[in-house]
């Protein structure tokens, strides 16, 4: 695959921002990324992704109204909707846009404004990801499709409930050295198991917390030293929560994570991090399988033996995942890229994983049906 | 367009109505008017008989909207007899009695009320078979 180069970064601390609105959030990482970029090629194509903003009532055709609020003038614009794989989308296109030669320079950015939307709202909103009619339209959200996977992984597997406080035991511990993300605290294990049941036996504890949150990065051909995409793959397997929650496997996930590894010359035992989809703890594990970090049934036992804390076998979630770092879910892919390109720059300080120089990026939209994954390596 | 998409799912919500595939034969709920397996155009109405048996359940303590009133209800995953898979709430359960295998039938209940002036939606949900009577 030809490489592109990722030229620039930017992130907006993930929280509740009560004081900006969908489009300043999305303008505030954009021009972090500009900055960041310096005065290498200007962006003539911008692709925006978000997830919610049309269903919620907010802004659509985003990256149109972004160009104009960034004054890039008359430029080529993409607005991206994939449910929460939406970020991912959008960077494999703006790869598409600059590999294939249409354009030098291109910025992705993913943008969530999720603050503004009372609970109940957002969480109707997010379970049209499933199926809008006969899951959505029969009380079935992501939450409620996750408590059931998580009651059949522990009666398939044979695992005690407990064990899933490692994999947010994991993201809090990476969070908690992260000061730009919504949960940047440590969770201990009587937190874990006392907090209120969603779904059971899915708790608070083990659902990704909704916040604003915008990324942003600038795509180019290599001509520097900065980090590069080497491999790229977005597949949708069938959709509906039956599948997933079956057969305990997420096809999708798997093939993606094959396909861009391949396109890389690489496998997931080259990777010196990885960024995983953990919108729940029942994804979390599946992805975790999915992509072969752990055998089937095995990832809870790998959490618990520190296998993906910084310092392990494959660190994940290093700036604390969309668990604790925060789940703005358009944008949630982006932050991914743009995470994994610092740690493979050597741009990050307090949970920097030492020595990176290739990581796994995987998000996942409509309950893993759509995985997107990108291999990011040092320039 | 709420009405409308009432008014279009009422044989599926009502009936258990799905779609046999005349050429593979594929049982598939809901109603396709392509069969997802070989890509046939021309399939069936078909009935399914709504029995089945509970696959995976769950009790929801915290609904998304339109269906808090329901709280606490037992979101389920029930495998009709026919095959298909279903995303469905129990009724007339105990969800302390709730378990996988447990055989359930179709009944039909209030689903959804849309505000004081929406449609109210009327669709299947599943209770344990009755016996004995």
């Amino acid at each position: 695959m030809r490489q592109v180069e990722i030229t620039g970064v930017g992130r907006t601390c993930s929280e509740e921002k009560w004081s900006r609105g969908l489009v300043d959030l999305a303008v505030e990482a954009a021009g972090f990324a500009l900055a960041d970029a310096g005065g290498k090629a200007e962006p003539t194509a911008l692709v925006v992704s978000n997830a919610y903003g049309g269903a919620l009532g907010d802004q659509r055709n985003l990256a149109a109204f972004l160009a104009t609020r960034l004054g890039l003038g008359a430029v080529e614009t993409h607005s991206v909707s994939a449910d929460e794989a939406s970020g991912g989308s959008a960077v494999r296109l703006g790869l598409a846009l600059v590999q294939s030669g249409l354009h030098e320079a291109v910025m992705v950015v993913g943008a969530e404004k999720t603050s503004d939307a009372l609970p109940d709202r957002l969480e109707a909103v997010r379970a049209t990801g499933l199926d809008a009619v006969r899951e959505a339209g029969f009380g079935f959200g992501p939450a409620v499709a996750s408590g059931l996977g998580m009651q059949r992984y522990i009666e398939a597997h044979g695992v005690d409930r407990a064990l899933f406080y490692h994999l947010a035991r994991t993201a809090h511990h990476h969070a908690a050295l992260n000061r730009l993300a919504f949960f940047s605290w440590e969770l201990n294990e009587k937190q874990y198991l006392g907090s209120p049941t969603i779904a059971h036996p899915l708790t608070v504890c083990d659902q990704a917390p909704a916040c604003d949150g915008a990324a942003a990065l600038i795509l180019g051909k290599p001509t520097g030293d900065g980090p590069r995409i080497a491999g790229s793959s977005s597949v949708s397997a069938p959709t509906g929560i039956g599948g997933p929650i079956e057969s305990l496997e997420l096809p999708a996930a798997s093939r993606s994570a094959r396909d861009a590894l391949a396109r890389a010359g690489m496998t997931i035992g080259d990777m010196s991090l990885a960024e995983l989809h953990d919108s729940s703890s029942f994804i979390a594990a599946l992805s975790i399988e999915a992509v072969g970090l752990a055998e089937k049934g095995a990832a809870l036992h790998a959490a618990a033996r520190d296998d993906f804390v910084i310092g392990g076998r494959c660190p994940l979630w290093t700036f604390g995942g969309l668990k604790a770092r925060g789940s703005a879910p358009g944008a949630a892919g982006v932050y991914q890229i743009v995470e994994a390109a610092m740690q493979v720059s050597g741009r990050v300080r307090s949970n920097a994983v030492e020595g990176a120089s290739a990581a796994f990026v995987q998000c996942l939209g409509s309950f893993g049906a759509t995985a997107v994954s990108h291999v990011i390596v040092a320039g | 367009m709420q009405i409308a998409r009432a008014w279009r799912q009422q044989p599926s919500n009502l009936r258990l109505v799905g779609s046999r595939c005349p050429k593979c034969e594929a049982l598939l709920f809901p109603e396709r008017i392509r069969c997802e397996r070989c890509g046939e155009t021309e399939l069936e109405a078909y009935a399914f008989g709504g029995l089945g048996k509970v696959f995976s359940h769950s009790q929801v303590h915290e609904a998304p909207c339109g269906f808090e009133s329901q709280v606490p209800y037992v979101a389920a995953l029930v495998r009709l007899d026919e095959g298909p898979l279903v995303a469905t709430m129990l009724a007339d359960v105990d969800p302390e009695e709730v378990r996988v295998g447990m055989e359930v039938e179709m009944v039909t209940r209030r689903i959804l009320v849309q505000g004081d002036d929406g449609p109210i939606t009327y669709a299947y949900k599943f209770a344990p078979v009755l016996k004995g009577i």
